[in-house]
């Protein structure tokens, strides 16, 4: 019976073959204190943007921007159309560009891996929105400051989850301490394949994706779905 | 395909502040020094990075689970109405000001969490379940989806109406006065020249037994022309049922399922034989190894959303779940990241029955059905097999063509059989041919399995049996023939038959409103079917009924909520004409004196449940009889019935066509427009009320609706908001209506108690709710301060007794009340079992003859194109060399018919571009971002184009919940006082604006309904596109 699915299934289009340019993990370094991470199984995504507009809510985000959103592309690959959802934040990374080319120091990495902006020495210069590799960080329009993900800094601070996670009504973003070999995010790095955006930036992302089609890890070619956000006209 | 970001910026889609995940990866022109390492990492003291986020609810200690509330907030257990689905919600609330900050799931509610917790755990500890402690909150993640999530801003939306309203001018001019409500309620009782218009009738005038027409006195009571369209059961739908149908006595009070899922509720209502509850199944998806989705994409849009989503985003990815979404358009449902556990397989819209009447005579031809369930003719034959249903497969049909009882079910009577008087009464059994013998016994002797296929004479009489109609109903057409009609390769037909019945009861069919095409009946029977011919209802990996609620609508152990002393019972011809034959008419008898009955003057559908669309063929034509007033609550007909927008002027503008029109809703709709009174309403976590989940959760639960934060609408002269409650409890007083007032509600113990306010109401309701069964504790001290409930307190000790008050308040902080997952399955089956039979074929459908035609419906699912009320197939009216293309409407994940005014939402997704095939595109010389006319029968929209492999050729899909013209698209004029209007809300195309008409309908405005089911039309319309010079 087994069989007679596979083909089936098989029969309607080849199966995708292949992942992303898998990344190595890093290593958990328990002496550190807590490393926060993130692995986002793409299997369980079902793209209804419930961490986009939790993360808008939960923090304020202003009309036009976004830290975190998932974006939906149509793709095609061996002739079969189908979905590819990927949710896409700040990777935290480990050497992040966006570090080293802010004038007043205003973005730092704290010590357990979360980049964040002191905004009262951010002077909006956009530089840090230009370094990232991932589009990840834009200007606040209303606070005239660099803003971006921050995994939720003041909910992680308090033990609590990052909205968009607690909010994954597929269960997709899983968060945690990468340094903690029992965690969860540890444990599905240990144990499966995984890759990161942009690999080739050598920017050691610490989101990681499960399931990433390598159609999806650079520039996607595909239609995106989700159409995009404009001004008001009001 | 891909578009570039220039592109993207000439179309103007882009906004100028946006960089941010934009459009994949853009280079970008820094590269940066290296050597920055995380131990390098400077200290966050005193460093202001949090920006504007919220303060969180509370701090858990990671390491020991301590729970610190943050006691600036509480955390309301409420529900979401941005969907039908009702998810139970965790609404956290500044107490200093009363507002809603943000939305997620209620970890206690079925609908958010999985499994629920237990409502034993306090409020506390709920917050340490969505914790990081132990990583507990990931494992307990209780959800809201994104429109979920957005939906709270609605409540402090500028286009929010907080006062009664009167018209000032026309009725649609947009101009209103505020008034009181008590003055409200007077004009509309008493009428009178209102508006400067002339007299206008009260509904003091209509509160009347007497005859509507004492020359048709199947019409009934005057009290039919009082008149409510609903939307969805909002958990006050009983309280509005009480005084429409029971107090005032109308049988006119109807929701939006006519142009909702109408055709999928009557044909599984059929599959069930069930027309008045219409039973639906769901596919157990976590225990499932093949789920066919067919007109429902589940991680789009259906009911329970959230539910269903993570469960197939769990079943695909660490389950056994194979799957196919069968659609016109490629949706959500489709995962490039789980590829070879789920495809999207193209089909040509309207076409869904093909598929699964394919499917069928494969599984006949190859003997793929389950002999040995279809063969038990009774629930002891079925229990003797361990079967936990079972169907009328083996049940004899007169199938003499012609004859009077043609289509009807064989009884005892009929073949000589012992039988309990009256004949074709209920205690008249049906006929089965025994299989060992093949004598005829009534079907429910014994516990033997009966013949399935059956085609012999009995007095004279071809009779046969259901499968033998069925199959031969299958094999009217080859597969190839099918193929060709639906649009997927024969093979697939096949494999997909193959593979549905190689998982013994594994295996499952969903569907819902994709198949609302002009054949929506049969698509969505026959699709139901296939389940039926497997038998999978009742077991794991099947499908399976909802558990239903703990009812607060009752003769309960604590109020009676349901009778009460002079209750009316609804009599006469609902207006829909769906509880009378037509051939028990007035105008049939009439017709045939005069020569022909047939046909009626209109379409009569008893086949299918109350229609809100017939409602505006009465107002236009008078037909059936006239309305004398309407009110819509929350309810949207115009935007949401295909055909009305265009029509909308013509059929609610005029005073004369319909003399009263009141609107009950928090915004000004594109229906509610039109009206002569406005009443505002309370909104998602403002107001009372007990939900139930829809289906899709086998054990029984209820949620509950309560204030959690204040509406900010004025008040009645006795100091309750301004809305639904308000309004109708303030008509029955001033016309004398039985059930409402002082001595309303009677207690378990005789008391009587007032109905005058909405918590004598919901509160009752409650205390039902909490003794049901074993009793709810009650809630303690911290519960009421942590969720908020203590804020309605004083009102639980005002209406309660002393020993409800605690259980209900308990009730109330879980936002509801749920049995344990596991106590809705044992075993290998679910435990709430249907009774059946399930009908292979449905007598009521098989007898019923169409009022316009003459001609008898099908009693078992049969192929028929979408066709008009005379039979005409809409492609023999409307031809595909003119007509090349057909529109589908695709349910969105962001947005829908009433949530336009979410800016949130909006800034994501801010236009639903209509999806075309690139062929079809290549043809016009269209490409993404285009500009195009749509062009159908019924008129013509202007659209953005988007190209997408992921549409079926020679479909457009326009996407729900768009194109709207009110909801503050235009400003309205209250009190002199202009608001301001916000064109971005007119963003997009609605589908319904493009909504084709019937050409063989004579009354009304002639919308396109299915001729069995009655269900609105939006699949499959005739249709072209145009490019628009840039």
């Amino acid at each position: 019976m087994a069989g007679s699915r596979r083909a089936l299934l098989a029969g309607l289009a080849s199966a995708w073959a292949g992942t992303a340019a898998e990344a190595a993990a890093p290593a958990p370094a328990p002496q550190l204190g807590p490393r926060w991470g993130m692995v986002v199984d793409l299997a369980r995504c079902i793209g209804c943007q419930a961490c986009t507009v939790s993360c808008i809510m939960e923090n304020a985000v202003p009309p036009d921007s976004l830290r975190t959103i998932v974006n939906t592309y149509e793709v095609t690959k061996d002739g079969v159309v189908g979905m590819a959802m990927l949710p896409r934040l700040c990777n935290h990374c480990a050497d992040a560009p966006c570090l080293p080319v802010c004038p007043v120091g205003a973005t730092f990495q704290r010590a357990d891996g979360i980049v964040v902006v002191d905004s009262d020495r951010c002077v909006g210069c956009a530089y840090c929105v230009q370094a990232c590799p991932y589009d990840a960080r834009f200007i606040n329009h209303e606070t005239n400051k660099a803003d971006k993900c921050t995994f939720c800094a003041h909910r992680v601070d308090a033990g609590l989850l990052p909205a968009c996670v607690e909010s994954c009504v597929g269960g997709a973003r899983i968060f945690g301490d990468l340094n903690d070999p029992h965690s969860t995010v540890r444990q599905r790095l240990d144990a499966e394949p995984s890759a990161v955006l942009k690999p080739e930036a050598g920017t050691q992302p610490r989101v990681f994706y499960l399931h990433l089609d390598p159609l999806l890890s650079g520039k996607v070619e595909g239609t995106p779905t989700l159409w995009r956000p404009q001004h008001e006209g009001a | 395909m891909s578009m570039d970001r220039r592109d993207a910026l000439r179309m103007g889609a882009a906004g100028a502040g946006l960089a941010a995940f934009g459009l994949g990866f853009e280079a970008t022109a820094r590269r940066v020094v290296e050597g920055v390492a995380e131990t390098l990492a400077r200290p966050a003291r005193g460093a202001q990075i949090h920006g504007r986020s919220l303060a969180p609810e509370c701090v858990v200690d990671p390491a020991t689970g301590a729970v610190e509330p943050n006691p600036a907030q509480y955390v309301a257990n409420s529900v979401c109405l941005g969907c039908t689905t009702l998810c139970g919600v965790r609404v956290r609330v500044d107490r200093a000001s009363g507002r809603a900050l943000r939305v997620t799931g209620n970890p206690y509610s079925p609908l958010s969490a999985d499994p629920p917790l237990p409502e034993t755990v306090s409020i506390r500890d709920s917050l340490l379940a969505t914790s990081r402690h132990e990583e507990r909150g990931l494992a307990g993640r209780a959800t809201a989806c994104g429109r979920g999530a957005a939906v709270l801003t609605q409540l402090e939306s500028p286009h929010r109406i907080t006062t009664a309203l009167k018209r000032v001018g026309p009725r649609g001019a947009g101009r209103w006065q505020s008034i009181p409500l008590e003055q409200l309620v007077a004009e509309v009782v008493e009428g009178g020249d209102l508006f400067g218009e002339g007299h206008v009738p009260g509904l003091r005038a209509l509160a009347s037994d007497d005859p509507i027409d004492p020359a048709r006195p199947e019409l009934g009571p005057k009290r039919n022309q009082f008149v409510v369209l609903s939307s969805v059961n909002d958990g006050r739908e009983n309280f509005v049922r009480r005084f429409v149908s029971q107090a005032f006595g109308s049988a006119n009070f109807v929701g939006h399922g006519s142009y909702c899922g109408g055709s999928y509720r009557s044909g599984s209502g059929a599959a069930f034989g069930n027309k008045s509850t219409m039973p639906h199944a769901k596919p157990d998806l976590p225990h499932a190894e093949f789920v066919i989705f067919c007109g429902t994409a589940p991680a789009n849009a259906g009911n329970p959303f959230k539910r269903q989503g993570w469960q197939l985003a769990a079943a695909r990815a660490e389950g056994a779940l194979d799957y196919v979404v069968i659609d016109p358009v490629l949706g959500h449902s489709d995962a490039a990241a789980a590829r070879e556990r789920g495809r999207w397989i193209p089909i040509r819209p309207a076409t869904d029955a093909a598929l699964a009447l394919g499917m069928m005579r494969w599984m006949f031809e190859n003997g793929r059905f389950d002999a040995r369930y279809l063969a038990a003719p009774n629930a002891a034959a079925a229990d003797a097999i361990g079967e936990p249903s079972f169907s009328n497969a083996t049940h004899l049909v007169i199938a003499e063509p012609g004859h009077a009882r043609e289509g009807r079910l064989l009884r005892a009577s009929d073949a000589g059989l012992p039988f309990e008087a009256p004949a074709h009464g209920p205690k008249d059994p049906f006929v089965v041919q025994d299989a060992a013998s093949g004598e005829l016994r009534p079907h429910d002797a014994g516990s033997a399995p009966a013949e399935l296929f059956v085609e012999r004479r009995v007095g004279g009489l071809r009779v046969c049996s259901a499968l033998f109609l069925l199959r031969a109903a299958a094999m009217e057409h080859s597969l190839e023939d099918y193929a060709a009609i639906c649009g997927v390769p024969a093979e697939t037909i096949a494999a997909l038959a193959r593979e549905f019945t190689s998982h013994g009861k594994r295996a499952a069919v969903s569907t819902h409103g994709g198949t609302m095409a002009g054949n929506g009946f049969t698509n969505a029977f026959a699709l139901v079917t296939l389940n039926t011919l497997i038998g999978n209802l009742g077991w794991r990996g099947g499908t399976f009924l909802g558990g239903g609620m703990f009812p607060d609508n009752a003769a309960g152990p604590r109020y009676d909520l349901q009778g009460f002393e002079g209750a009316r019972q609804p009599r006469g011809l609902m207006l829909g004409r769906n509880n009378l034959a037509y051939e028990r008419s007035a105008e049939f008898a009439a017709k045939r004196a005069a020569g022909s009955p047939y046909p009626a003057e209109a379409p009569w559908f008893p086949v299918a449940p109350q229609l809100g669309t017939e409602f505006f063929t009465a107002i236009e034509s008078g037909y059936p009889y006239p309305i004398g007033a309407l009110v819509l609550w929350n309810s949207n007909p115009v935007y949401g019935i295909p055909g009305f927008p265009r029509l909308a002027e013509r059929v609610l503008g005029d005073p004369r066509k319909l003399p009263l029109l009141i609107g009950i809703d928090p915004f000004i709709n594109e229906s509610t427009c039109w009206a002569d009174y406005l009443v505002p309403d309370t909104l998602l976590y403002e107001s009372w009320g007990w939900t139930s989940p829809w289906a899709g959760v086998p054990a029984r639960a209820t949620s509950a609706r309560w204030p959690a934060v204040e509406p900010p609408l004025a008040r009645s002269a006795d100091g309750e908001p301004v809305a639904m409650e308000s309004l109708l409890i303030g008509l029955a007083k001033a016309l004398g209506l039985p059930g409402f007032g002082p001595r309303a509600i009677r207690a378990a113990d005789g008391g009587l108690h007032p109905l005058e306010r909405a918590a004598d109401w919901y509160l009752r309701g409650g205390a039902n709710i909490a003794f049901a069964g074993t009793p709810v504790p009650e809630a303690s001290a911290e519960d009421l301060r942590l969720s908020g409930v203590e804020r309605v307190m004083p009102l639980l000790h005002e209406t309660l007794k002393p020993e409800e008050v605690g259980r209900v308040a308990f009730v109330l902080t879980r936002g509801g009340r749920c049995q344990p997952p596991e106590s809705a399955v044992q075993g290998e089956k679910f435990r709430h079992p249907f009774r059946g039979p399930l009908m292979i074929h449905n007598e009521l459908a098989g007898t019923t003859r169409s009022a316009v035609t003459g001609r008898l419906f099908s009693g078992v699912p049969r192929w028929q194109p979408a066709a008009f009320q005379d039979g005409t197939p809409m492609r023999a009216v409307y031809g595909e060399r003119e007509w090349p293309l057909l529109l589908v409407s695709q349910k969105s994940v962001l947005m829908n018919a009433y949530v336009i005014g979410a800016d949130r939402l909006r800034g994501i997704h801010p236009d639903n571009p209509v999806g075309v095939h690139p062929e079809d595109a290549a043809a016009l010389g269209l490409k993404t971002g285009d500009r195009v006319r749509i062009r159908t029968p019924g008129g013509a929209e202007t659209a953005t184009v988007i190209v997408r492999r992921g549409v079926m050729k020679g479909v457009v899909a326009i996407e729900h919940g768009f194109g709207h013209t009110e909801f503050g698209a235009r400003g309205h004029v209250i009190d002199g006082v202009a608001q301001p209007p916000r064109p971005a809300l007119r963003a997009g195309v609605n589908l319904n604006a493009l909504g084709v008409l019937d050409p063989t309908r004579r009354l009304g405005p002639g919308f396109w309904l299915d001729p069995v089911a009655g269900s609105a039309v939006r699949q499959g319309l005739p249709a072209r596109l145009e490019r628009i010079a840039a």
